[in-house]
């Protein structure tokens, strides 16, 4: 394997060790007290969603870190593989609360229903709305909990693999690559909007927060549940990809971000290494969508429509790429102020002549300060924290590389 | 009705008054076969009436065949029936429809043609009309007969043609008679005549004509049986269907189905058991066929029809498409022309179909060629350009604000919305871009920034209903080529004016001290700036053209699309896959992927014109796929400059 020829020791920067303790730790005080205000009754079941809505969104944020910040292959197309992992947990919430609905209906029946008539029954109820009752081919596990988890893996994983082992082969890099995954999820969201691609259409899959099997637990209970599921998917995410960048794996990651070029006259299979990124954190993606969206309770094909990738990336620029816990602060605090202004939490402002109302300025706003952080501030929120630990900017005065995904002097750190 | 006859007789008017006497003198001599008219009788009282060239003879015909026409019993005349109030009806004269007097209901006889007679009246009256010297009730009897095609209008038909005098409505009679006679004619050699005749007539009606003459008709015949007529050929039927084809002639016992099984078993339950089956197992359909064939044993239940049955039933019967029409020539001539007719409908067909992926094309290229030129120049993505466009297009709106006269308005709005968007792209290049060169991905996302940005502010100022802009008068309307073939003026003109600018672009970079610039910029910027090339000033000025260009085509795609906050965001990625499918910083590469996009678009389209999503989605697995092939786009840069 190429990382034998790799001199000198593998050693993880002791910095990337304490800030991926602190970050569990904070992550485990966070889920602790959310819980406990919960239990108090202090925040409501809608908030606890939200906030484990957003750890899905960070544990994403963190993948697309990995992906873009590590290797520098701009990835506008990974909520589709977010989406995805939802459809596919989706399919079976779905299935499975149409049959226990169908069951109890039939169950006042004399005769007992047959397995082709429940079928239909069950078909006609999902379909309907799309005008038929045939199940598609694609629901031929939708039944079973542990293929249809299998789904949650292997669909955005295939997917990622086979879209980047064509993508990579052939080179395409830089803006193209990321101009191609644009084009790969517009594809997939403009399949998924025909009302024959047999995943309903535009209706999307609904109903997704009624959990089968707990159909008497509170929405509070399983929210929290969700919740802690979402934390500790997130806690082992971030060891996951702390592991991966750190040592040679993470060195040649870097090496190919910032001179793919060099790296592959060293003789390293660069291509092989981009896909691993790419495939990887596709399914971690993946599995971040499959919390997400019972937690939503909805999903349609307009979540993975090109903008919510480019909004990902939004994120994770924000929060600091290149260091996992920007990301995911990045995730965490922009979402959370998006929702905070477009729910209209935040007061207007009323400047005498026009009165600022956040709902319709948020976006401008968000626009503006996206383009100051990029400006003034390269290396993001997680910028804040080299303040913090007094850690100096590396002495480094030209460029990490020639290449495109390459960091710069001023984004700093490694 | 009235209403009509009334309008008709203020024309008729001025016709003499003894006109009118002797049509109901004529009408007086054959007053048997007026009152009582037979179809083989009416023909002389027709021939008569014909041959007196009366004005007033078709008012008549019109009344006595929608059986208005009545007649008074204590004189024996002939009056067209007006309105009735307490049993006495209004008498109006025959020949123009004028009142003249009353008469109780009960002195009236009404005159009531049969079937046969109003067709002859109607044969006569479309002769009145085919020479009628209104051109435009000419066209209209044309069309109704166009409408109902009918084997009595062949005669009437060719007797208007040899006296009408004009070219056009000439030509349309001469079709009408071909198709009609291609249907009804007398002889196997007029019809084939007539059908060889509507070669290359691309008009649904003759197509609809010669499918008539193909009409078939299904038939069910036991297996190795010879079907009397002429078979079009055997179909396969999904077995379902073939079944129940079989069934409704009659020739299989219908068959069962689930829910008829369910609902047998349903009405034979006995303590809790059908047939000595527990409810509770009748749970799969094995059980519930064996529970159904024991009920139909003992007589309660039709037989079971089993799979094998069925599928013995029908291979032991054949489906077969018979001709309706029994003349054998006359079949094989109209299949022989409705091929050449289909072919030259599917050359129509391709033709418009090619006239649209060439307007859409020319949008694609407007939409991209500014993206291609920053890109090609600088290497920076511009998700803000999407955004120019919206610029443009609301400039236009702005500007129809102010000027009501729509011409001016756009001759004042085309370079407003250069100047805006320029103005624009150039603000952003030293704010935003300049900043950022040599991190091309920071620039996109950057730029997406501000694409959210200026979509938020217009739809804050424009709100989000879209806002039309008009175009004007003489770019209304279309160009008709004929029957399939038509383009709407706006998309010529948005064909002219990316012509206008691929020729403009041309001239700048091959032809001025700028393009040898920008060339060498896009080539080498360092040995460009070596050279005495400011880069800061040619990329401030790629810029200015590029976002400039994205407003004019604004304007045009405002003016056929509506002006929205998001009309931008849709073209973008389009926008962006031309660049890339064409290669970047070209303009031949540009106008090549746009055109490529642009018939491919259609082709999918027309392909499966139902269905506009699928037909984008597999555009964009092909363009995904295409990359593989050439990951540099059609025309890609050689050398040095491909490496950046």
């Amino acid at each position: 394997m190429a990382d034998a020829t790799l001199t000198g020791p593998a050693t993880v920067p002791p910095i990337r060790r304490t800030s991926t303790m602190i970050f569990l730790a904070a992550l485990a005080v966070f889920v602790l007290l959310v819980t406990l205000l919960a239990d108090a009754g202090m925040i409501s079941t809608s908030t606890v969603k939200l906030l484990g809505k957003t750890l899905c969104l960070a544990l994403a944020a963190v993948a697309m870190d990995v992906v873009w910040g590590y290797t520098g292959i701009l990835s506008l197309g990974h909520m589709a593989f977010f989406g995805l992992g939802g459809y596919a947990i989706g399919m079976w919430l779905m299935w499975a609360r149409t049959e226990a609905i169908v069951l109890a209906d039939m169950a006042a029946r004399t005769l007992p229903p047959t397995p082709s008539e429940l079928q239909d029954a069950i078909g006609s109820q999902i379909f309907g709305v799309v005008g038929t009752s045939d199940i598609p081919m694609i629901w031929t596990f939708a039944h079973s909990l542990p293929l249809q988890l299998a789904m949650v893996v292997l669909v955005p994983g295939l997917l990622a693999l086979v879209f980047g082992w064509l993508a990579f082969r052939s080179r395409v890099a830089g803006v193209y690559l990321s101009i191609l995954t644009q084009a790969m999820t517009l594809a997939l969201s403009l399949y998924l909007f025909q009302n024959d691609s047999g995943l309903r259409g535009n209706n999307g899959l609904s109903g997704l927060q009624n959990i089968p099997g707990f159909e008497t637990t509170s929405q509070a209970t399983i929210s929290i549940a969700f919740f802690w599921g979402s934390a500790l998917a997130l806690g082992l995410g971030y060891l996951l990809f702390a592991w991966v960048v750190s040592g040679r794996m993470g060195s040649v990651l870097r090496a190919v971000r910032d001179d793919e070029a060099r790296v592959r006259f060293l003789g390293y299979h660069v291509e092989s290494f981009k896909l691993f990124a790419f495939t990887l954190t596709a399914i971690v993606t993946g599995i971040a969508g499959a919390l997400y969206y019972p937690q939503a309770g909805i999903i349609n094909p307009n979540e993975i429509a090109p903008v919510a990738s480019i909004y990902l990336a939004v994120w994770v620029a924000i929060g600091g790429r290149g260091r996992l816990y920007g990301a995911a602060i990045g995730a965490i605090v922009v979402s959370l102020l998006s929702n905070w202004f477009t729910s209209g939490g935040a007061p207007d402002i009323d400047l005498g002549i026009y009165e600022i109302r956040w709902t319709e300025w948020w976006l401008v706003l968000l626009g503006v300060s996206f383009i100051c952080v990029t400006l003034f501030a390269p290396q993001g929120l997680g910028g804040l924290f080299d303040l913090l630990s007094a850690r100096r900017r590396s002495g480094r005065r030209a460029s990490y590389g020639p290449d495109t995904g390459a960091k710069r002097p001023e984004e700093g750190a490694e | 009705m009235l209403r009509l006859l009334l309008a008709l007789a203020i024309t008729l008017i001025v016709a003499p008054a003894a006109a009118q006497d002797d049509l109901q003198a004529i009408l007086q001599t054959h007053a048997e076969e007026v009152a009582n008219p037979g179809r083989r009788s009416v023909g002389a009282l027709i021939d008569d009436l014909l041959a007196s060239d009366l004005p007033s003879v078709p008012v008549f015909l019109d009344a006595w065949q929608d059986r208005e026409v009545v007649r008074d019993s204590r004189d024996g005349r002939f009056f067209i029936a007006g309105d009735e109030e307490d049993g006495v009806v209004t008498l109006l004269d025959i020949a123009n429809g004028d009142e003249i007097g009353t008469a109780p209901e009960a002195a009236l006889e009404e005159v009531r043609p049969n079937g046969g007679v109003r067709r002859v009246i109607g044969g006569a009256l479309v002769q009145f009309r085919l020479s009628d010297p209104d051109p435009r009730a000419r066209q209209r009897a044309l069309a109704s007969i166009a409408r109902r095609p009918d084997a009595d209008q062949i005669d009437p038909l060719r007797a208007s043609i040899e006296e009408e005098d004009d070219a056009g409505i000439l030509a349309e009679k001469e079709r009408l008679l071909n198709i009609l006679v291609a249907r009804f004619g007398a002889t196997t050699e007029d019809r084939i005549a007539a059908i060889e005749a509507l070669a290359g007539e691309i008009n649904p009606d003759a197509r609809a004509a010669l499918s008539e003459i193909l009409r078939t008709e299904d038939r069910v015949v036991p297996a190795g049986e010879a079907t009397d007529g002429n078979v079009a050929g055997t179909l396969s039927l999904p077995r379902a269907e073939a079944y129940g084809r079989l069934v409704d002639a009659e020739l299989a016992p219908p068959g069962v189905s689930p829910a008829e099984i369910r609902d047998t078993l349903l009405a034979n339950v006995e303590a809790g058991a059908v047939a000595g089956t527990r409810l509770a197992d009748l749970d799969t359909d094995t059980a519930r066929h064996a529970a159904y064939e024991r009920l139909s044993e003992t007589g309660r239940a039709a037989p079971f029809v089993s799979d094998e049955e069925i599928d013995a039933a029908i291979a032991a019967h054949s489906f077969e498409a018979v001709f309706l029409e029994e003349d054998e020539a006359v079949i094989d001539a109209a299949r022989a022309t409705l091929g050449s007719v289909e072919r030259q409908v599917a050359l129509n067909r391709a033709a418009d179909l090619g006239l649209d992926a060439l307007s859409l094309a020319s949008i694609y290229f407007l939409a991209a060629i500014g993206l291609a030129i920053t890109f090609g120049v600088m290497g920076v993505i511009n998700m803000a350009h999407g955004e120019f466009i919206m610029m443009g297009a609301y400039t236009g709106y702005v500007v129809q604000q102010f000027v009501p006269d729509y011409t001016l308005s756009l001759v004042i709005a085309l370079p407003l919305a250069f100047i805006v968007a320029a103005a624009a792209g150039v603000a952003m290049e030293r704010l935003v871009i300049r900043h950022l060169y040599h991190r091309p991905l920071e620039t996109l996302l950057a730029t997406f920034g501000i694409s959210i940005a200026l979509q938020q502010l217009a739809k804050n100022i424009f709100g989000t209903q879209a806002r039309p802009l008009t175009s004007p008068d003489w770019l209304g309307g279309q160009l008709v080529v004929n029957e399939l073939v038509s383009i709407s003026y706006i998309r010529i003109a948005i064909f002219v004016l990316a012509l206008a600018f691929l020729g403009l672009l041309l001239f700048i970079l091959n032809r001025t001290r700028l393009g040898l610039e920008v060339r060498a910029v896009t080539q080498n910027p360092g040995m460009a700036a070596s050279m005495g090339i400011d880069p800061d000033r040619i990329n401030m000025m790629t810029f200015a053209l590029g976002s400039g260009i994205a407003g004019i085509a604004g304007v045009a795609i405002g003016l056929y699309a509506q002006v929205t906050s998001e009309m931008g965001a849709n073209y973008i990625v389009q926008s962006f896959m031309t660049v890339v499918v064409g290669g970047v910083g070209n303009v031949w590469g540009t106008l090549a992927g746009a055109g490529l996009i642009g018939v491919l678009q259609k082709l999918i389209e027309g392909m499966n014109p139902s269905n506009t999503l699928a037909a984008q989605t597999y555009m964009i697995l092909f363009i995904i796929l295409f990359i593989q092939f050439r990951p540099r786009g059609i025309v890609a840069l050689r050398g040095r400059a491909a490496e950046g």
